[in-house]
């Protein structure tokens, strides 16, 4: 599966939300981290981010498509973080 | 699927908020842009840049169960860290010695190797004769040395007619390949251009096989066909020999005559011939595209990649040496 995952989130939780995704998925812009997960492994995500949300205040929405290759992608100036799995 | 990261660029890998940050650090010792690799979506990292590391690093990525595979300068495999053994199981490994040790019962299952990668071979050749490539010499003698393999009746005369067969498909390289000539296989060094891409891809099949051994209850020392020696996974060797022409050749093949590697992406020294990294980023990325292209699996009824092939592969030798079903080596059907 992949996956779009965008959060809205308290100034003072935003940094626990960025590292968690960090470790799931690829970042790409402020607040928006994309790439390939598995079912289990989003869940296992939403599971710890739900440990210090507080959902009347905080958001986040995912995307999810069953391929890459059917997510038409376009950006438009700046690509902050090329997806390549050549460093 | 979990993917794998190459990493060319020296740099510093660390870990850092629980997952790998990487800080890429350029001729003059100054350092880029950091880029945080997703622990969760990485399977194995193969590192062919100089990569500075620490201790915790490596005790994260052996809890996270991700092996980095080294290589030198010249592109050879020079080793692997590997996160503990997690699938152990003795009855495996008694079974496994067990086969080695019979006489008749280690030559069963290396003929069985030879055999597939004949067949395997055989193919790659049949395809090139359907685009008018004239290959029927060379196909007749591989047929002919590929009967000897059931009557052969040690290690050492299966090694031979293995050697014959790859010497004899060695020779149609040249009619496949256009543009280059492969001469004949030199090794450490190779001496051109084909044989520097053969080398890389069977390096490569080799680290392959071995990542997939490490997945199951296989003890990769004890080999079969090669003789198990010192300080090598020889089973993964013998399990390339497999994989090889469907993996390695073919891909070689297309980024020659598509013309993706050129001689421009290599280096000519006067003993030895490199690749270039421009050349090894070319290969890489059309070997792993190899890798990941999926096949409709016959009795599985689904759909599988190469990659997952080696280690189904894996799994019908394991079921051999437990005497569960006898082992039939993969042979390319389509």
């Amino acid at each position: 599966m992949y996956v779009v995952l965008v959060y809205d989130i308290g100034e003072r939780r935003v940094g626990k939300m960025l590292k968690l995704c960090r470790r799931y998925l690829n970042w790409i812009q402020n607040s928006v981290f994309e790439g390939e997960i598995t079912e289990v492994k989003l869940k296992e995500l939403l599971a710890n981010a739900k440990k210090f949300m507080k959902v009347e205040e905080d958001s986040i929405i995912i995307f999810k498509s069953r391929d890459e290759r059917w997510l038409e992608k376009e950006i438009v100036g700046l690509e902050k973080n090329d997806l390549d799995t050549f460093l | 699927m979990k993917k794998t990261y190459y990493l060319f660029n020296p740099g510093r890998l660390s870990r850092k908020d629980n997952t790998l940050k990487f800080t890429p650090v350029d001729e003059s010792g100054r350092e880029g842009v950091p880029k945080y690799l997703p622990v969760e979506g990485i399977s194995d990292l193969y590192c062919f840049g100089s990569l500075d590391t620490n201790s915790a690093l490596y005790n994260f990525l052996g809890k996270a169960g991700i092996s980095i595979h080294f290589f030198d300068y010249y592109e050879h495999y020079t080793g692997s860290f590997q996160p503990k053994e997690y699938l152990l199981a003795g009855k495996m490994q008694i079974s496994q010695t067990n086969h080695y040790l019979d006489r008749d019962k280690r030559l069963k299952i290396a003929r069985k190797f030879v055999e597939g990668a004949a067949f395997n071979i055989t193919k790659n050749l049949r395809y090139y004769m359907k685009r008018e490539r004239d290959l029927d010499q060379q196909l007749n003698r591989i047929q002919s040395y590929s009967e000897l393999v059931a009557a052969a009746s040690d290690i050492p005369s299966l090694m031979g007619i293995e050697g014959n067969i790859r010497s004899t498909y060695y020779e149609a390289f040249d009619h496949i390949i256009k543009d280059h000539a492969m001469e004949s296989r030199s090794m450490r060094p190779p001496l051109n251009e084909i044989n520097t891409l053969i080398s890389f891809g069977n390096m490569l099949c080799y680290t392959q096989c071995l990542d997939q051994l490490y997945h199951t209850q296989l003890n990769p020392t004890i080999s079969y066909l090669h003789e198990p020696g010192y300080r090598r996974y020889s089973l993964a060797l013998d399990l390339a020999e497999i994989f090889k022409p469907i993996l390695v050749d073919r891909t070689i093949f297309r980024v020659l005559n598509k013309r993706e590697i050129q001689s421009k992406d290599f280096d000519f020294q006067t003993n030895r011939v490199t690749l270039k990294e421009s050349g090894k980023k070319a290969f890489l990325k059309a070997f792993e595209e190899r890798l990941n292209e999926t096949i409709k699996h016959r009795t599985l009824n689904k759909h599988v990649s190469y990659k997952h092939l080696i280690k189904l592969e894996c799994y019908k030798l394991s079921k051999h040496i437990l005497e569960i079903e006898t082992y039939k080596p993969f042979k390319i059907w389509w």
